[in-house]
């Protein structure tokens, strides 16, 4: 009778020591990885790779080239596709633009280009301000300042008249504001200010504000649908232009990266997609594009 | 009755005292992992510093880990981003695994230089395989150093390798790692 009780506590400990033994199998591991939490608590990771390259579609992502790479970009856009088989949708006619990227460090990146529309320069650099982090340092975005400088060196319409160089000249500053929400999916915001000297017709403004907004979703490993939009704001727009609304595929295979896209702007500097933009969409307005980077790496040991 | 309770009591008094018996701990002090990709156009290292492990003498057993995110030294600052982006993934694994047991019986109180193999489940990419791996130990002065030369194959773990950079990237990974233990 009285020995029951003890019989059935005896039982329940060897249950419970089996238990404390079983456990003390894996104990290990997970020492070692309480630990481990323990040391990343204390390191900060950096986010990468939130874009494939440093341009969503026309305008800037807020992705860096490396320290000591060299990015060389050869971007086309065709005339638009509305133009039927005469023009074989587009693709007599193309604009092109060719561009050197160079990053000096992982936080300042420099670059110039030439384009063939409008005989464009241009120049620009951008600035990583703030880098989306996790561990230690929390961010949770990137911030990014980039300003370009163009210039258009087109014959001057009337040259009769005393012309100016200053009139060549187009500013763009940029804000770039981007999370990486998940593996798969980034956004990006972008505030944008153009000025220029001179204006088309008086009435024109000769500062123009857009807000871009832009994302990629990776549909593979390699291949990611990308979309930018930028809306200018209805008093800080020229007259008869339209908002740049492009969407396409990032392809990256190894050191390549090719975009190709659809959009309603044949401009390839910040001023001309942004600002300059004519095409509808919904006419049907709408020409076939594509980037091609390829990274060159200069500097040693990453 | 009362025999049958004691033989009871003293099974059960062994049976506490070795789960509650103070454990043999050694821990990795410094060590360091590096991987070598020898492809006919292009030979890719890198290496982390990271490398963190604790052994438990007592049982033999054994568990290292390594932060994949720690490793540097690529080619290229590209290289580095599909490393941790399209292959090792390390945002949804973080870590590569090694735990297991010692086969042989080891005195790690006598110095001297030892060959011995560790058995377990190696896990890179969230894909574990069951390896023995062979590695020396150099034992002085109550210091472990270890050295092992090991390879691994990236479609062991499910790391596929696409067809424009097959000049470029090994199947076969060659792996080495240092460390050094001491007694906890």
């Amino acid at each position: 009778m009285r020995f029951k009780p003890i019989l059935s506590f005896c039982f329940f400990s060897l249950f419970l020591v089996a238990q404390l033994r079983a456990q003390d199998t894996t104990d290990i591991m997970g020492q070692l990885e309480k630990e481990m939490n323990k040391t990343e608590k204390e390191q900060t990771y950096y986010t990468t790779a939130t874009f494939k390259t440093t341009r969503l579609i026309n305008g800037h992502s807020v992705e860096n080239v490396g320290k000591g790479v060299l990015d060389v970009k050869i971007s086309h856009r065709f005339g638009n596709v509305n133009g039927g088989g005469y023009q074989f949708f587009g693709l007599d006619n193309a604009t092109m633009r060719l561009g050197f990227d160079y990053g000096i460090t992982h936080f300042l990146m420099v670059g110039i280009g030439r384009s063939t529309f409008e005989k464009t320069y241009d120049a620009f650099f951008k600035l990583k301000i703030l880098s989306q982090s996790r561990g230690k340092k929390k961010m949770p975005f990137t911030l990014s300042y980039v300003p370009t400088v163009a210039l258009k060196t087109l014959k001057f319409e009337d040259p009769a008249r005393k012309n100016y160089f200053s009139s060549r000249l187009f500013y763009t500053h940029q804000l770039i504001i981007g999370r990486k929400l998940s593996d798969h999916t980034s956004l990006q915001l972008m505030p944008t200010f153009t000025h220029q000297n001179l204006v088309l017709l008086a009435t024109d403004p000769n500062n123009l504000f857009a807000i871009g907004f832009g994302g990629r979703q990776k549909l593979t490993k390699r291949v990611s649908f990308n979309f930018e939009y930028y809306y200018q704001l209805p008093e800080y727009k020229l007259q008869g232009t339209t908002n740049s609304l492009s969407m396409g595929f990032d392809i990256e295979t190894g050191g390549h990266v090719f975009q190709l896209h659809f959009t309603n702007s044949p401009g390839m500097s910040e001023r001309t997609f942004i600002s300059e933009t004519t095409g509808k969409w919904e006419k049907g307005d709408i020409l076939f594009g594509f980037n091609i980077s390829r990274v060159f790496t200069i500097g040693k040991k990453h | 009755m009362i025999k049958r309770i004691s033989i009871f009591s003293f099974l059960m008094t062994m049976l506490v005292s070795t789960a509650f018996a103070p454990r043999w701990l050694f821990s990795v002090s410094s060590g360091s992992i590096s991987f070598r990709s020898d492809a006919p156009m292009e030979l890719i290292k890198a290496s982390s510093n990271q490398l963190k492990g604790i052994y438990d003498a007592t049982k033999k057993q054994f568990a290292f880990t390594v932060n994949i995110k720690s490793f540097s030294g690529f080619n290229s600052p590209l290289q580095l981003e599909h490393f941790n982006e399209n292959y090792l993934e390390s945002d949804k694994f973080p870590r590569a695994n090694f735990e297991g047991k010692i086969i042989e019986d080891i005195d790690l109180h006598k110095d001297g230089i030892y060959t011995m193999r560790a058995k377990g489940n190696l896990t890179v990419h969230g894909v574990a395989q069951e390896r023995i791996i062979k590695c020396e130990l150099i034992i002085r002065n109550n210091v472990v150093s270890l050295k092992s030369n090991f390879t691994v194959l990236l479609a062991d773990h499910n790391i596929p390798i696409p067809k424009v950079v097959h000049e470029k990237l090994a199947s076969e990974i060659k792996v080495e790692v240092k460390a050094d233990l001491i007694e906890k």
